[in-house]
């Protein structure tokens, strides 16, 4: 299997850990990939609410650069992929390159063989990204999403449920007064819900969650990358979450 | 104002009902009253008004969108009050001017920081950039949209 990595600015901007702990998830698991060089920004909400034209404009010329289906590391950058992609296709009628999370393509790899897995026992609380569930892409429930918990406990981590679950963490809100507001309140839900540490698949929920969260704040691929036996100082787990884990 | 949302795509905006379940879907709401997604459409659609309501306090979550029983996108018409909002000279938030101006000078939103670049070093990941051709081609396209 062969993709496109599009890894967006966050990621490779600011969490140079994540970006090793994607890679060497796939590496382990057999997907080989290329990351197109000269691929801007996914132009999200704060670009698309203003100028419909520009978002699409920037992704046409994204897409053009894209040579096979395109993996994202960002739900965000996911949702502003796809919709942007579908409208183009629609619009032009052009074939358009399928866009997959990388939480799905990973479930997709679990499931194809059986894996042994180094380490055991963390708990862990997802922040389910509001733009991977809503509106609805058919890549899980929007009311009762599953994807990120499944693959957590397959990868022999615990999934633990808490108050407010679905809430969104006020990541993508520009107004700082909400912003500060919705953050607090979904730290107080994570801290409160007594897990070891949060699990995120989107770049905003993770800039978010660590300004304000006293529990570590992890990308899924980092506790992929552990489980595949990638060693924890490499992609950024803390020492603290690793010794709470218990070999099998 | 009908006519000018349906221009930006506002979605459904004549189905709403009026029925609430927006807001008392919203996260917003939940911690601010005075943001009201009911209230915001019923304005337009009921009085032809644009609503005083700070349509930047959205989050995005797009809860409303899955909830609404009459398939109107909510959210869809308070991102067309911001383009309006913008059009009519109200003042773009902070972040997002800073977001556009670093897409303008390096093709993304978020760029490296010297801080980011040593640990890139460290972990053996690639250097990355974007070519001065391709940065004149996403410059060209948002100096056309007006940025």
């Amino acid at each position: 299997m062969s993709v496109t990595l599009y890894l967006g600015c966050v990621i490779r901007s600011l969490y140079p850990e994540v970006e090793k702990a994607v890679k060497e998830t796939l590496n382990k698991v057999d997907v080989q990939f290329d990351e197109p060089k000269d691929a801007s920004c996914c132009a999200p909400l704060g670009f698309f609410s203003l100028n419909r034209s520009a978002w699409l404009r920037l992704n046409e010329r994204n897409m053009r650069l894209f040579q096979s289906s395109v993996m994202t590391a960002c739900d965000d950058c996911f949702a502003s992929l796809s919709d942007a992609f579908k409208t183009i296709s629609e619009k032009n009628g052009v074939k358009a390159p399928e866009v997959k999370p990388f939480e799905k393509i990973l479930m997709e790899k679990l499931e194809e063989r059986r894996m042994v897995f180094s380490f055991k026992g963390l708990r862990c609380a997802v922040q389910h990204s509001c733009h991977l569930l809503r509106p609805a892409r058919d890549v899980d429930d929007a009311e009762n999403p599953q994807l990120v918990k499944r693959i957590l406990e397959r990868l022999g981590y615990l999934s633990i449920s808490y108050e407010g679950e679905l809430d969104c963490c006020g990541g993508l809100v520009f107004e700082d007064r909400i912003s500060k507001i919705l953050a607090d309140r979904k730290a107080r839900a994570l801290e409160e819900s007594g897990a070891d540490c949060v699990v995120v698949t989107c770049s905003h929920c993770m800039r978010q969650l660590k300004s304000v969260s006293k529990l570590p704040v992890l990308h899924l691929a980092q506790l992929s990358a552990l489980s595949l036996g990638v060693k924890p100082e490499e992609i950024g787990v803390p020492d603290t979450l690793v010794r709470r884990m218990v070999k099998p | 104002m009908i006519s000018r949302l349906r221009e930006k795509d506002a979605g459904g905006l004549l189905k709403c009902i009026q029925c609430g379940s927006c807001t008392s879907a919203c996260i917003v709401n939940a911690v601010d009253e005075e943001f009201n997604p009911r209230r915001i459409i019923g304005l337009i659609t009921r009085f032809n008004k644009l609503p005083d309501q700070d349509p930047w306090l959205c989050s995005t979550c797009s809860v409303c969108v899955e909830r609404c029983p009459q398939s109107v996108n909510p959210l869809s018409i308070i991102m067309a009050l911001r383009m309006i909002k913008y059009e009519d000279g109200n003042k773009l938030p902070d972040k997002v001017i800073e977001m556009i101006e670093q897409v303008k000078k390096t093709g993304l939103a978020f760029p490296l920081n010297p801080e980011t670049r040593g640990k890139r070093v460290l972990l053996k990941l690639p250097e990355f950039g974007i070519s001065e051709e391709g940065l004149n081609e996403i410059r060209n396209i948002i100096s056309e949209a007006g940025f």
